[in-house]
């Protein structure tokens, strides 16, 4: 190819838009690659797509040269359009952008002495041009400090660092929210916005009186230019004092607070730390509406009659526990015995070997066994016979128990 | 004898029971409307100081050493924290949302300062937010609750405090430089 084309490029930038954006991520802030990572980034690109690249392509089509340090510089007029692409701008610092700047009032000077129609024609297409930059410069900044602000209010990662955050906070708003607004600030006789108002004056006026059909149109097109750029800047304006401005100050406090409670609770055993007192709101007082010194006077006067300590009567209770017999070890005895032919009276006879007083709780603690699954009942007379308990008593069956035999 | 507004004894009442009066209630725009005899009024009775700030009014008292308000600024920062680190905008959520009470409690309990937290008031957590409840800093309704204006003066608190280190910070910076 002898002559680079327009179309080539696009065709390149479509081609490899994936790996264009990569080196451009790379490249930035001061848009200088690495060689390593370049030629790494040209080998990993090369592996699943079609058709490859090569460095000598990226020079062919002017992306990039290589500086005397062998690293890759990529061409200015990619920088521009493709953070335009990706909607991602460097931040300039403001005072670069006022010296950039400042060719509008020579500009406008000359503008005012000029005399030759063509000269007049050239200042006032150069004016367009600067306003026309300065616009789009303001615009990036903006939006990208928009964004910047967004993240760092939601806390996004690289900002989880509080008092990183608050440092970027202030150093925004002191670096670029304050100078911007004073390069934009209406009142301001040597701001960018008071030049737009004079030169918009200048040319409502020349736009009709100028010598020439051709300079009424060349002031005419200022005219506009300077209308609209008013237009848009009152709009860049508003997004800086209404949405970022109250958006860092609103960062800043919040990252104040929580710096404020981490000191707090670090030192929570050592009061003395904080410098500040801790709110003392008091505790409920309602009923001692009276002066505290009285109270603690009035206390030690009635004190003194206090020597003597108060009798206490206690009324003692004895509780009484009854004794219950021990089933498991009563149905081992049970069991031992192989086979018992009047069960209740075993029961009495048993429980009277432990104890004389025999009451009902007692007697069924013990009959109770009878419902123990290895344990068979048999009962065959309508026979009763009368025990006395000493609770009760009761007339009972004369039932055979003895021990199941497992299958 | 003088006068005193009709409002006098539930203001006298509320503030001596230790609570917050918040605005909009009519009994803090009386209080600022008599703001010079109701701060003599406290000082000379009780020897206790008024407090009237943009939004609430509180007695304070020097003398008063209270663990409570200790332990509800723990709670508060803490919380904070949580809110911060979880990626929401904490004074945003404290000034003017709600919690549940079960999730806050679980927040808290997760908080790699629960250890500091359990040993304060706040480890009995729907007892600790009735305390609060009483003293108006904060509105129960059902399993949710909500932070009145009140909690502002915390933030202050807190606000106060980072100035402070700000200050040291820039004050050794000098001395070393």
């Amino acid at each position: 190819m002898i002559k680079l084309s327009g179309k080539y490029i696009l065709k390149f930038l479509q081609n490899h838009y994936e790996f264009v954006q990569d080196a451009f991520n790379y490249s930035k802030p001061d848009f200088i690659i690495d060689i390593d990572i370049l030629e790494k980034l040209i080998e990993e690109y090369n592996i699943s797509n079609e058709p490859k690249i090569s460095l000598s392509k990226l020079i062919d089509v002017k992306f990039c040269r290589q500086l005397p340090t062998k690293d890759f510089k990529i061409n200015r007029s990619y920088v521009d359009f493709l953070q335009f692409l990706f909607d991602d701008f460097t931040l300039d610092l403001p005072q670069t952008l006022k010296e950039r700047y400042k060719t509008i009032f020579e500009l406008f000077s000359a503008l005012k002495t000029e005399t030759k129609t063509s000269k007049t024609t050239i200042l006032i297409q150069n004016i367009i041009n600067v306003i026309d930059v300065f616009l789009n410069d303001i615009h990036r900044q903006t939006q990208r400090l928009l964004s910047d602000t967004e993240s760092l209010k939601v806390n996004a990662d690289e900002y989880s660092d509080l008092s990183k955050r608050l440092e970027k906070a202030v150093f925004w708003i002191d670096e670029y929210i304050e100078p911007l607004n004073k390069i934009l600030e209406k009142g301001h006789p040597e701001s960018f916005y008071s030049a737009l108002v004079e030169i918009q004056k200048y040319t409502s006026e020349k736009q009709y009186i100028a010598n020439s059909f051709k300079l009424k149109r060349e002031y005419k097109k200022l005219y506009g230019a300077v209308v609209y750029a008013r237009a848009e800047l009152d709009q860049n304006l508003q997004k800086l004092t209404r949405e970022l401005r109250p958006l860092l100050d609103r960062v800043k406090s919040d990252s104040i607070i929580l710096s404020g409670f981490y000191h707090f609770v670090e030192n929570i055993d050592y009061p003395e730390n904080y410098a500040v007192p801790i709110p003392s709101p008091i505790k409920k007082t309602k009923g001692s509406a009276i002066f505290k010194e009285f109270h603690s006077e009035a206390e030690f006067f009635v004190d003194q009659f206090n020597y003597k300590t108060s009798d206490v009567y206690y009324e003692e209770q004895i509780e009484e526990l009854e004794w219950l017999p021990d089933s498991t070890y009563f149905k081992e005895q049970l069991l031992n015995e192989n086979k018992v032919d009047d069960f209740y009276l075993w029961c009495f006879n048993t429980l009277k070997k432990h104890t004389d007083e025999i009451t009902l709780s007692k007697f069924f603690s013990l009959t109770n066994l009878l419902l123990e699954d290895d344990l068979v009942a048999e009962y065959k007379t309508d026979e009763r016979k009368i025990i006395d308990l000493k609770d009760a008593s009761i007339k009972i069956p004369k039932v055979k128990v003895y021990e199941r035999i497992p299958k | 004898m003088r006068e005193y507004p009709s409002e006098h004894n539930k203001i006298v009442s509320e503030l001596l029971d230790g609570k917050f009066i918040i605005s909009p209630s009519p009994l803090f725009y009386k209080i600022q409307e008599l703001e010079d005899d109701y701060f003599e009024f406290f000082t000379k009775s009780f020897n206790y100081n008024l407090n009237i700030e943009a939004e609430f009014a509180y007695l304070s008292s020097d003398e008063v050493n209270e663990k409570r308000t200790r332990d509800f600024t723990l709670f508060l920062a803490i919380l904070s924290r949580e809110l911060d680190y979880s990626g929401k905008n904490f004074r945003d959520k404290i000034e003017l949302g709600s919690f549940d009470i079960n999730e806050t409690e679980q927040l808290l309990r997760q908080s790699s300062k629960w250890e500091i937290l359990e040993k304060t008031t706040v480890s009995e957590f729907e007892k600790f937010l009735k305390t609060w409840r009483g003293k108006n800093l904060i509105v129960l309704d059902g399993n949710k609750f909500k932070f009145t204006k009140a909690v502002k003066l915390f933030f202050t608190f807190a606000i106060e405090i980072a100035e402070e280190k700000l200050k040291e910070k820039t004050n050794e910076e000098n001395t070393n430089a």
